[in-house]
């Protein structure tokens, strides 16, 4: 009976570990896939942002959002290729360090980023992008009665987001599984905005503009983190780099 | 609040500035507005923006860019005037902080004021913008014989892709020297890059950039010029050899088919040989029925069972053939006829289908004729009356005739024998006797034959039967003879006393034609042929003809009149001294021997003649056969009496 168990077990063993190298992916091909779907999830942010610059949305009045501080912004034509700063004139922007993300200490230069040990990159990552979930459901949704012309192709892309977003999650959790116990944490962002992006129009277009502003920011994060941990793990095969 | 405060206390300054140089009436003011243009970090690190100066306001004007970062409210001033050269301001790295944004304000003032320019919002890392690639490397190289170009270059050296910091994706273009478009090809991340499809001797121009992955292109790199060497002899030899071998290939085939387009012609289009008959109507032949065309070939008034004028059926003249050791004196006798025909030299005509009588090759002249007469004197016998003379003359004749063939058979190269032709029958003669006339005209009508069809060697074949009369000797021996087409027409009754032998040689012909055809012709046993040999030529230029001994004895008396005596039969003679031979054994004359009766009813029914009636003597007649059918061939001289021309 006991030998009949022990031969069981090792067979089990066996095949667990034959599985197991069969599935055996390497981390770089892992981070490699992983570091294209975050570029991906950066260009649409991206594409977003620009789309919801609209010469139409420039008159508007001003504003205030209960929710976030208000600065005012005097209009400025933007001669400034993709400079962050928004082309609506007088209009109540929320300052970047609004984001909900904001809280999360990430590196500020190069110096530092590249002092952070691959496990705590990819905790940043992984935190980063679970912060955006909830917040993305928000934004589909508002996309959705949006009253912007682009409407339907801003909903598409956050669509797009989404998937992408979350396919990028399970990838990032497999390969966390495989960098040890410390790419497992996790710091908790949640996102506190609620359901509704605001009740008038203005106030739903800004708030949805500093929404897409933050998701850039942070996907742009994500992404050069993953590309930092593909160099760094491919550092048998510099042409990845 | 505070900056609002500190705004309307600029803004107050400023009107004071305005005033007091406007009071003092000068022209100084304050600077223009000056404007940022870009900012523009090359490996996110650093970065730099540069401003646009406005108006001086015609003081010294001094710039300052002060900038704010996010989060902070302290204020700080560009810390590097000069690096980047005029109106620009150079962050370093210590600086430049990233994921944060930059409020970056440049203020202009001079002795008057200040003037603000409009704030600008940045963040580093939206604003790369490397530099191009360094180290572009082209190089020639060979794939199999084919060039290629090899490009390799390096990443910028300021922007660091080896910690993954940056990553940079590459873009090249090529274009020809000279030439205005540009082949583009993007290369991803890698720093190598090969172009093919290159033209040989060509001189290309290279160039390369490159991108982070979000961010701007960088600008070109200096062009790399390289110079494809030339390799298309390897190809377009192989073209040259192929079109060279295809063009002799070519020139070959088209001389063998010049030199047997000959041959070629035959066979593919080989020549139909055509019937050629005279006074043969092919239309007929074509449209009609056999019927209709056998009945054309039918003379419908032909024999002619009423007394008709006999001088249709006179033949003018024929052609008669001598040769020359054999002078059997067949002189022209101008007096005689002017249808006589002249003997005409063994010239063979070479025409098959020539039926005419008028062709040379009928071997009938008019001193026939006047041998005929004269020879019909001669006879003895049987030649009681004009008519028998006659018919002996023409009998004589062809007699002669058939000597003469006989004689001249190796002559007769071209397989064309000279018979003697129809004889002429004299009118008034057949005017007295009618009925004989009809038998002899008939049977001398003339037909023409084909001269080719019956090679003097044929004749032999037709000579098969002993005892023959001249007749049918005759007959046989005119199986070659062509008679002219004149002697139907010289049937014609003529004006003058022409003593147109009947065409009784047609009658012979259209035997012998019968004789061919032996199926279906009640030809008697007694078709024997009989050689005839001239005799002698007397004074008279008389032709004397007798029968050459053969070894076929025709019949019981007939022998004896064919032996010793003369072969034909003259018919009579006319005034003109021209023998009328006749052949045929005619009613008159129940004692000729039978054997000259035969009638052979040749193919044509000049043949079948009332003459040709079975004669007392024992030996067979040939009944009187109406031989309609072309029997191997065509009498058509018979057929058609033309007018004699």
């Amino acid at each position: 009976m006991a030998q009949r168990r022990t031969n069981g077990s090792k067979l089990l063993m066996t095949v667990l570990c034959v599985v197991a190298a069969c599935r055996a992916v390497p981390v770089t091909d892992l981070l490699d896939r992983a570091s294209q779907r975050s570029d991906r999830l950066h260009s649409l942010s991206t594409m977003l942002t620009q789309e919801l610059k609209m010469p139409e949305m420039a008159p508007l009045c001003l504003t205030i959002s209960a929710a976030f501080s208000v600065q005012v912004v005097t209009n400025s034509p933007s001669r400034l290729q993709d400079s962050h700063f928004p082309p609506i004139g007088r209009v109540i922007m929320p300052r970047p360090a609004m984001c909900h993300t904001s809280s999360l200490q990430t590196p500020n230069d190069k110096e530092q980023a590249l002092q952070v040990s691959e496990s705590d990159l990819l905790s940043l990552a992984r935190s980063l992008l679970r912060a955006w979930v909830d917040p993305l459901l928000v934004l589909s949704s508002s996309a959705n009665t949006l009253p912007h012309p682009a409407q339907n192709s801003i909903s598409n892309k956050i669509q797009e987001l989404q998937e992408h977003s979350k396919s990028l999650g399970d990838g990032l959790n497999v390969l966390s599984g495989k960098m040890g116990p410390a790419a497992q944490t996790m710091s908790l962002l949640p996102y506190r905005g609620g359901n509704d992006l605001g009740q008038d129009k203005i106030s739903k277009l800004i708030n949805f503009q500093f929404l897409l502003s933050c998701l850039r920011r942070d996907s742009h994060k994500i992404d050069s983190f993953l590309k930092v941990l593909r160099c760094r793990a491919a550092r048998m095969q510099p042409e990845m780099c | 609040m505070m900056k609002k405060f500190g705004e309307v206390i600029l803004l107050l300054l400023l009107l004071l500035l305005f005033f007091v140089p406007h009071a003092e009436g000068t022209r100084y003011s304050l600077p223009g507005k000056p404007a940022l243009t870009r900012c523009r970090s090359p490996e996110k690190e650093t970065f730099t923006c540069w401003w646009e100066p406005g108006s001086d306001g015609g003081l010294p004007t001094t710039y300052a860019l002060y900038y704010r970062k996010e989060n902070s409210e302290t204020v700080y001033e560009c810390p590097d005037y000069h690096t980047a050269g005029k109106n620009s301001c150079f962050f370093n790295k210590n600086d430049t902080s990233i994921w944060v944004n930059y409020n970056i304000t440049v203020v202009a003032s001079n002795a008057l004021g200040s003037t603000f320019s409009d704030p600008v919002d940045i963040d580093v890392v939206y604003i790369v913008k490397p530099n191009p690639p360094e180290k572009v490397a082209v190089t020639v190289m060979e794939d199999k014989g084919w060039p290629f170009l090899r490009v390799s270059w390096e990443p910028p050296h300021k922007a660091d892709t080896r910690s993954g910091w940056i990553t940079l994706i590459y873009e090249l273009r090529v274009k020809l020297d000279g030439e205005n478009e540009w082949e583009m090809h993007l290369a991803g991340q890698q720093k190598m890059f090969n172009i093919f499809s290159l033209r040989s001797g060509g001189r290309y121009l290279v160039q390369v950039r490159c991108k982070p992955d979000h961010g701007f292109w960088s600008e070109w790199s200096s062009a790399s010029h390289i110079k494809v060497p030339d390799y298309f002899h390897r190809e377009r030899s192989v073209w040259i050899l192929i079109t060279v071998f295809f063009a002799f290939i070519f020139l070959i085939v088209s001389w063998c088919i010049h030199i047997n387009s000959h041959s070629l012609k035959h066979c593919i289009l080989p020549p139909v040989p055509g019937p050629k008959i005279r006074g043969f109507d092919k239309q007929l032949l074509k449209n009609g029925k056999s019927e209709d065309i056998f009945s054309a070939l039918v003379v419908s008034d032909f024999p002619p069972t009423s007394s008709s004028n006999y001088e249709d059926l006179l033949v003018e003249y024929l052609e008669v053939y001598i040769p020359e050791e054999q002078e059997l004196i067949l002189e022209e006798s101008k007096d005689l006829h002017d249808g006589c025909l002249k003997p005409k030299g063994s010239t063979f005509d070479s025409d098959s289908g020539r039926g005419s009588c008028d062709s040379h090759t009928l071997l009938m002249d008019k001193c026939g004729e006047a041998k005929d007469d004269e020879q019909q004197t001669d006879q003895d016998g049987s030649q009681t009356g004009s008519e028998a003379q006659r018919q002996q003359a023409a009998w004589e004749q062809e007699a002669l005739t058939y000597a003469h063939e006989d004689m001249i058979s190796p002559d007769m190269s071209s397989g064309r024998v000279k018979t003697w032709p129809s004889v002429f029958s004299p009118l008034p003669q057949y005017s007295l006797s009618p009925l004989s006339q009809p038998s002899s005209l008939e049977t001398a009508k003339q037909h023409c034959l084909s001269d080719s069809l019956f090679p003097p060697a044929s004749l032999s074949s037709y000579l098969t039967q002993p005892g023959q009369s001249t007749k049918e000797a005759l007959r046989s021996s005119y199986s070659d003879f062509c008679s002219s087409n004149k002697q139907p027409h010289l049937l014609h009754p003529q004006p003058d006393a022409r003593h147109h032998l009947q065409a009784h040689s047609d009658v012979n012909i259209s035997s012998i034609g019968h004789k061919e055809a032996p199926a279906g012709l009640q030809l008697p046993t007694v078709q024997s042929t009989e050689y005839v040999e001239v005799h002698t030529v007397n004074e008279d230029d008389m032709v004397l003809l007798h029968p050459v001994p053969s070894g076929h004895s025709h019949g019981k008396g007939c022998l004896q009149m064919h032996q010793g005596e003369d072969y034909s039969k003259v018919n009579g003679v006319d005034k003109n001294n021209v023998l009328l031979l006749q052949r045929d054994v005619i009613e008159e004359q129940v004692d000729m021997c039978p054997c000259e009766n035969q009638d052979m009813n040749g193919a044509t029914e000049s043949c079948c003649t009332s003459a040709q009636k079975s004669i007392p003597c024992i030996h067979t007649t040939l009944p009187v056969q109406e031989e309609k059918a072309v029997n191997g061939y065509v009498d058509t001289a018979t057929m058609f009496p033309l007018p004699i021309h």
